[in-house]
C-alpha cells in the first residue's frame, strides 16, 4: 500500500533536486543545489530572490518544462512559496 | 473637444483612457466621475501616499489627489522598512491602497480599481501648472529616501514630447501595453500620464512575463506600442511568443544592447527607440538604437555640463519650464545644443531594475547595523551588462553571522540591491592612508568565487 506514494515521492524529490541545479545555475547562486531547502521561502527571507530573478527563472522554467509562468498574482504567490511547491506546479503543468 | 492647456485631462469625454483586462474600456468622462467619487472619501491633507497596485487603481488615486488639490507621493521602493518611513516623514500622509495596508503601516483608504460608466459627469479642471502634483523618490548617498518634486507643467509639457518623438498624435489612438510600474518615474510617464495627455489608451492589467505581454497586446487594438526594458524585452525574444503587429517599442531603465534592439525590429517588423532619463530629471532624450547611437534632447530643456566635484567627468545638469534644475551623475559627449553621447555613468551610482542606488549610501546602512565593524557594497564590472549580476558586500562583523547582517539589510534596502551574500572578513584591504582601492576589493571578490 506504501509503494505507490513512494514511487511518486522519489519522482518528487528528484525533480525538486533537478529545480534547485536549474536554480543556481541560472541565477548564479554561490548555494550548493543541494543545500537548498525545499520548504524555504524563494522570495524575501530564504534565498531572497528578486523580481528580476523571478523573469530569468520562470524563463528557464518555461524553456525547460515547457509552462509559460502568469503575474495572476495570488496564484504566484503560491507557485513561487519554495522549491517544493514549485516543483509541484511544475509536476502538475510541465508539457515536456 | 479639446480640453484648455493644463486640463487635468487633455482628452475629450467620450477618448479611452484605459482598457481593464476584463475588457472594458475606461472613457475619460466615466474616469473623471470615479476619481471625483474617490477624491470625496479623501480626508483633508497635503499628500497621499498611492500604493496601488493595479494601474487603474494607482491613476484614479493620482487623479483624485490632483483634483483635492493634494500631492502624490510615490516610491518605487516597497520595503516595509522604506514605506514606513516615509509615512514617519510626510506627517498626516493619506495611504491609498487596494489591498490591506502593507506591514508597518497602520491604516489606508481602499481604492476600487474600478470604474462605472454612465455616471453623472464633473468638471475637467485646469491644475495651475506650477503647483507641485507628484513627489518621487530616489535612494540618496545616506540611504535615506531623497524626494524630487514634479510640477503639474513640467509633466505635461514632458508628455507633450514624448507624443511627438513618438508620434503617438499620427495615427489617431494608439495602445500601450506597459511592463514597468507606474510608481517608477518611466512607467509614470509613459504608462499614466500619456493617457491624461495624448490620445493614448494604456493597458491595465498585469503585463511582467511574456506570456502577460503577449495577451495584453492581443487584447489592445492596433496600432500597438510596448513600453518595456532591455531586460523584459530579451525575455520576449528568447520566450518565442507570437505578437500581433506591433507599431513601435519604447525601452528605459537599462542601456539596451543595439543586437536586442535590432533583433526585436527584424522579429516583429517594428521600431525600437529608446528613452534616457532619471527619477530626478524624469524623461529627457530618446533615440533610435538601430539608427544612431546619438540621443536627442527632448524640446523645451535645456542643459549644462559640469564638473562633478573631486570625481572625473563631468556630470549633467538639467533645467526646463516649470523644474528647478535637477543634476545627473552621467557624464556626457555633446554633439549639437540637443544631441548628446553617453559616457557613462560616474561610479558611485550603480542601477539595477531601473533603480538607482549609491554604493556610498549602501555602505552606509551596512556599516550602522550593529555590530558590523567595518564594511563595503562594490558593484562587479559586469553590472550594466549582466542582467543577474548583483552587487556585493564585504564586512567585518566577528560576532555577527553573514545571514544576520543579510536580514538587517533586507529590512532596509530594495531587495535588488541586496548582495548575493555577505562575505565577512578579518579586516577590509585597505592601503596606507586608508582607503579601500577598488582593484584590492575586486581581487577579494573574486578569491571569494564572487566573480
Amino acid at each position: 500500500m506504501n509503494q505507490p506514494i513512494t514511487l511518486s515521492e522519489t519522482a518528487a524529490r528528484a525533480l525538486e533536486n533537478e529545480l534547485a541545479h536549474l536554480i543556481v545555475e541560472v541565477l548564479h547562486l554561490e548555494n550548493k543545489p543541494e543545500s537548498l531547502d525545499p520548504l524555504a521561502p524563494l522570495f524575501g527571507e530564504g534565498l531572497g530572490l528578486d523580481s528580476i530573478d523571478a523573469l530569468e527563472l520562470a524563463l528557464a522554467i518555461s524553456r525547460r518544462f515547457g509552462i509559460e509562468l502568469k503575474s495572476d498574482d495570488e496564484r504566484n504567490r503560491q507557485i513561487f512559496a519554495s522549491l517544493r511547491a514549485l516543483a509541484g506546479h511544475i509536476a502538475a503543468h510541465r508539457t515536456k | 473637444m479639446t480640453a484648455p492647456p493644463f486640463a487635468l485631462l487633455q482628452r475629450g469625454p467620450e477618448a479611452a483612457l484605459f482598457q481593464t483586462p476584463e475588457g472594458q474600456v475606461v472613457r475619460a468622462g466615466a474616469f473623471l466621475a470615479a476619481a471625483a467619487r474617490l477624491a470625496q472619501r479623501l480626508p483633508p491633507g497635503v499628500a497621499v501616499l498611492n500604493l496601488c497596485e493595479q494601474r487603474l487603481g494607482f491613476a484614479l488615486g493620482f487623479a483624485a489627489a490632483l483634483l483635492r488639490g493634494q500631492l502624490s507621493m510615490l516610491s518605487a521602493d516597497r520595503s516595509p522598512a522604506r514605506l514606513a518611513a516615509l509615512v514617519v516623514q510626510a506627517q498626516g500622509v493619506v495611504v491609498l491602497s487596494e489591498n490591506a495596508p502593507p506591514a508597518l503601516i497602520h491604516a489606508s483608504i481602499h481604492v476600487e480599481p474600478r470604474v462605472c460608466e454612465g455616471a453623472r459627469a464633473v468638471e475637467n479642471p485646469v491644475i495651475p501648472p506650477e503647483r507641485v502634483v507628484a513627489r518621487v523618490f530616489t535612494s540618496g548617498s545616506t540611504g535615506a529616501p531623497v524626494p524630487h518634486e514634479k510640477t503639474w507643467g513640467a509633466l505635461t509639457t514632458r508628455s507633450a514630447a514624448a507624443c511627438a518623438r513618438f508620434g503617438l498624435a499620427a495615427d489617431g489612438p494608439v495602445s500601450i501595453v506597459g511592463t514597468v510600474p507606474a510608481q517608477h518615474m518611466y512607467g509614470f510617464e509613459t504608462t499614466l500620464l500619456l493617457a491624461f495627455h495624448a490620445p493614448v489608451s494604456v493597458w491595465c492589467g498585469p503585463a511582467f512575463y511574456p506570456r502577460d505581454i503577449a495577451a495584453a497586446l492581443a487584447a489592445m487594438p492596433a496600432p500597438r506600442m510596448l513600453v518595456t526594458t532591455p531586460l523584459q524585452l530579451r525575455a520576449l525574444l528568447d520566450a518565442a511568443i507570437a505578437l500581433p503587429p506591433l507599431a513601435g517599442i519604447i525601452s528605459a531603465t537599462a542601456p539596451l544592447p543595439l543586437a536586442l534592439a535590432e533583433r526585436a525590429e527584424a522579429r516583429w517588423q517594428t521600431r525600437v527607440f529608446e528613452i534616457f532619463g532619471a527619477t530626478e530629471a524624469g524623461s529627457i532624450a530618446s533615440r533610435a538604437p538601430s539608427e544612431s547611437d546619438i540621443w536627442q534632447a527632448y524640446p523645451g530643456l535645456s542643459f549644462a555640463a559640469e564638473r562633478a566635484g573631486a570625481e572625473d567627468g563631468s556630470v549633467l545638469r538639467v533645467s526646463g519650464p516649470f523644474m528647478a534644475p535637477v543634476t545627473l551623475a552621467d557624464a556626457v559627449e555633446w554633439l549639437s545644443p540637443e544631441s548628446f553621447r553617453l559616457l557613462g555613468r560616474r561610479s558611485d551610482v550603480v542601477k539595477l531594475g531601473g533603480k538607482r542606488a549609491s554604493l556610498a549610501g549602501l555602505t552606509r546602512i551596512l556599516t550602522a547595523i550593529e555590530g558590523v565593524e567595518d564594511g563595503i557594497f562594490i558593484a562587479p564590472d559586469d553590472l550594466d551588462a549582466a542582467s543577474n549580476a548583483r552587487l556585493i558586500a564585504f564586512v567585518v562583523a566577528p560576532r555577527r553571522s553573514a545571514d544576520d547582517i543579510l536580514a538587517a539589510l533586507r529590512r532596509e534596502i530594495d531587495p535588488l540591491f541586496l548582495p548575493r551574500r555577505v562575505i565577512r572578513l578579518q579586516r577590509l584591504p585597505r592601503n596606507e592612508i586608508g582607503k579601500l582601492p577598488q582593484e584590492n576589493l575586486m581581487r577579494l571578490a573574486a578569491e571569494n568565487g564572487e566573480i
